[in-house]
């Protein structure tokens, strides 16, 4: 497993300065924070075009995906991960088990599982098959064990 | 015929031990309903009115005769000696105990099969025309992008959770056996004026409650390019498509209230990012191994000299059931399962062993499956056929229904399925006890009625010269008529007919309409044309009088 893959915590020493803010209030009030160095949360129906021309002063940004069915996530971490080469830690919370594989090959680069999860073998759903069939924002593709 | 690679095959053992894993958790109380429910589905296992339901992927509808008698073999095994061919190139197995499906899925992974997305809100099983490859005048046989197109979107890791389901569809004939402009999103392979191949895209069709004709987004994509197009296609929906609504999840809704011209813009907009990246081109590489892997195991014989066999029997069954091959000497055979009283698509074990004997002598081991579920032998010598239809008569499979009134496609209904209103099947077998007289049936000539048990349209009523969709109306079932729809020449939503009929009288109703139609056509009218020059009315008038 690549570095990039090592499950970190949102509450890690690097990141316990960082102030957190909603997306809201980040798109509200972005000249306050340009010096600030924040972290923005977003929600699967925030509009993630509304982040790319700030991204560059921000130090990370957290996706919630709670709601199992959910998929716009992934096209939120793709954006940023693959498409804006955002650098700063993309974090995925209130994450399923289940559903590792796909957010990490969308680009998010740490994860914090809901607390049901406890006790289960993370690296069986996050790195369960030899070979992908696509690029994505982890790997160039097909053939590449992921 | 193209066959997994020894990576394929372990990528298919992968996601049954995965599912494995999955399962055992839901059993031990550790994985609950609503999240398993997401996750069995993208397995194709359904839980229906009496036990679980499992839908196997038929890739392309293509299947060579190993792998039919392992579907064999699951019925016997895991079912009641039954499976079900569906409309989109799948096959489903009713009686399936949960405990049992790793093992199942393993079984058929042997054979390079799977169920991986025949079912969730993900890219569902791509399907092409059951005669890919096999008839005059096709662009391209569209299997071997069929196939690449499927890798590509197999666990995709940004569209795997999409608003709704997503069903592709892939034409590169004349005619169109795919029905793609009812599909989510339907490619048609095209040259453009520099002779380039390509794709036009469709976007939005489906059918349903709010049935639609896909718009055209996009006149050519090149081949190459492809691969980006979908994905901005996929990811417009993905952020832009409605979760709000139960009923409005599919893409149709979210190009109906954008505008097709809006989303078509959008998807531009995102596509003219990607389509230089070289991470999303398409393979041109490996398209070329895999059009050596679809190629025809056949090549043109000559047959002079020789004569065929009189008989009265076989000629009405080959009138119906066999089409001209491309390559000469070969001629491609449908062959119906429709039995009176089974659901259309049932075929048992036994039959399915038949069929894989009979291919393997007749047909260089490869069956296709249609969306009128029949099953086709794609390379039958013409010195063979009479040979083969006789082999079909001794097993009671030489039905020569294909292309008439009894080849009735229908949804498993009320008998069945839990989303049902009303029953199929039965009215299915009403219909053809009313049509039994093949004097008949020759006279009315190629037209089709298909029977859904309830708005989610499975056995594609919309498009059927007679759609029945089966309604409940204070306890009792009752049967919505469209008239005139089809896919085959052009995309047209069948017209409704006027208020619902009771099931009592909805064989009267139909027969009326094909009175109708034999006292207005014209020499070898089909029944669209003479609905197109004759309006509604006519048959209004005469079911409602």
């Amino acid at each position: 497993m690549s570095d990039i893959l090592e499950p970190k915590s949102i509450v890690n020493k690097a990141n316990e300065n960082i102030e957190l803010v909603e997306f809201d209030e980040f798109i509200n009030n972005i000249n306050k924070y340009e010096t600030l160095g924040v972290g923005v949360i977003i929600k699967p129906s925030d509009d993630i075009m509304l982040l790319k021309d700030s991204l560059y002063f921000i130090e990370l940004v957290v996706l919630d995906f709670n709601d199992f069915d959910d998929g716009r996530g992934y096209s939120q971490a793709y954006f940023l991960s693959k498409r804006w080469g955002f650098k700063g830690e993309i974090i995925g919370i209130n994450a399923h088990l289940d559903q590792l594989q796909f957010m990490l090959r969308s680009g998010v680069t740490s994860y914090e599982l809901l607390e049901d999860y406890k006790g289960f073998n993370e690296e069986d759903y996050s790195n369960g098959f030899s070979i992908c069939y696509q690029a994505a924002a982890n790997n160039s593709g097909l053939k590449q064990e992921y | 015929m193209y066959q997994y690679s020894p990576e394929d095959s372990k990528f298919l053992v992968e996601r049954v031990d995965q599912f494995e894993k999955q399962l055992n958790r839901h059993l031990a109380g550790d994985l609950d309903e609503a999240k398993f429910r997401s996750l069995r589905l993208r397995n194709g296992l359904y839980m229906e009115l009496h036990a679980h339901m499992l839908r196997v992927a038929i890739p392309y509808g293509t299947l060579n005769s190993s792998q039919l008698r392992a579907l064999a073999d699951v019925a016997d095994k895991y079912d009641r000696g039954f499976g079900h061919f569906t409309t989109r190139q799948n096959i489903q197995f009713n009686w399936i105990e949960l405990p049992e499906i790793a093992n199942l899925l393993r079984e058929l992974s042997d054979v390079g099969l799977h169920a991986i997305q025949t079912s969730g809100k993900a890219t569902r099983n791509i399907t092409a025309d059951p005669l890919s490859g096999l008839t005059e005048g096709e662009i391209e046989d569209a299997r071997p992008y069929c196939e690449l197109i499927r890798r590509w979107f197999n666990l995709h890791p940004e569209f795997s959770w999409l608003p709704g389901k997503f069903k592709i569809a892939i034409n590169g004939a004349k005619l169109d056996e795919t029905a793609l402009r009812i599909h989510d999103l339907g490619l048609r392979l095209v040259r453009n004026s520099k002779g380039e191949l390509g794709f036009s895209v469709f976007v939005g069709g489906g059918l349903g409650a709010a049935a639609m004709v896909g718009p055209e987004t996009a006149s050519f994509v090149a081949l190459d390019d492809i691969l980006s197009y979908l994905e901005s296609a996929m990811r417009i929906y993905n952020l832009k498509g409605r979760r709000d609504h139960q009923k409005r999840l599919r893409i149709k809704f979210l190009v109906r209230e954008l505008g097709a011209d809006e989303y078509s813009r959008l998807v531009d907009e995102d596509w003219q990012q990607t389509k230089d990246d070289p991470e999303l081109k398409l393979n041109l590489a490996e398209l070329e191994d895999l059009k050596k892997d679809f190629a025809l195991p056949i090549k043109p014989i000559n047959l002079n000299g020789f004569e065929e066999k009189v008989d009265f029997n076989y000629s009405i069954w080959k009138k119906n059931n066999v089409r001209s091959h491309k390559v000469s000497g070969y001629s491609i055979v449908n062959i119906s399962l429709t039995k009176l009283g089974a659901a259309p698509g049932d075929a048992t074990s036994e039959q399915m062993r038949i069929l894989a004997d009979l291919a393997d002598e007749y047909s260089a081991s490869e069956l296709r499956t249609t969306k009128r579920q029949t099953i086709v032998f794609p390379y039958v010598r013409k010195d063979q056929v009479f040979d083969l239809w006789q082999s079909l008569e001794k097993y009671g499979l030489a039905s020569p229904h294909q292309g008439t009134l009894a080849q009735i496609v229908a949804c498993p209904g009320g008998d069945y399925c839990d989303l049902a209103k009303a029953v199929s099947i039965p009215i299915a077998t009403r219909v053809q006890q009313r049509f039994d007289d093949m004097d008949k049936l020759l006279d009315i000539g190629d037209l089709n009625i298909n029977i859904s048990g309830c708005e989610n349209s499975c056995a594609h009523h919309h498009v059927a010269d007679i759609g029945l969709l089966g309604m409940q109306k204070n306890g009792e079932e009752y049967y919505q008529i469209t008239l005139a729809g089809e896919t085959l020449h052009e995309t047209n939503i069948g017209k409704k007919l006027g208020p619902s009929v009771s099931g009592d009288v909805v064989v009267d109703a139909v027969e009326e309409i094909v009175n109708v139609y034999l006292d207005n056509r014209e020499e070898e009218e089909r029944f669209t044309d003479v609905f197109k020059r004759i309006g509604i009315k006519p048959f209004k008038e005469k079911v409602y009088e």
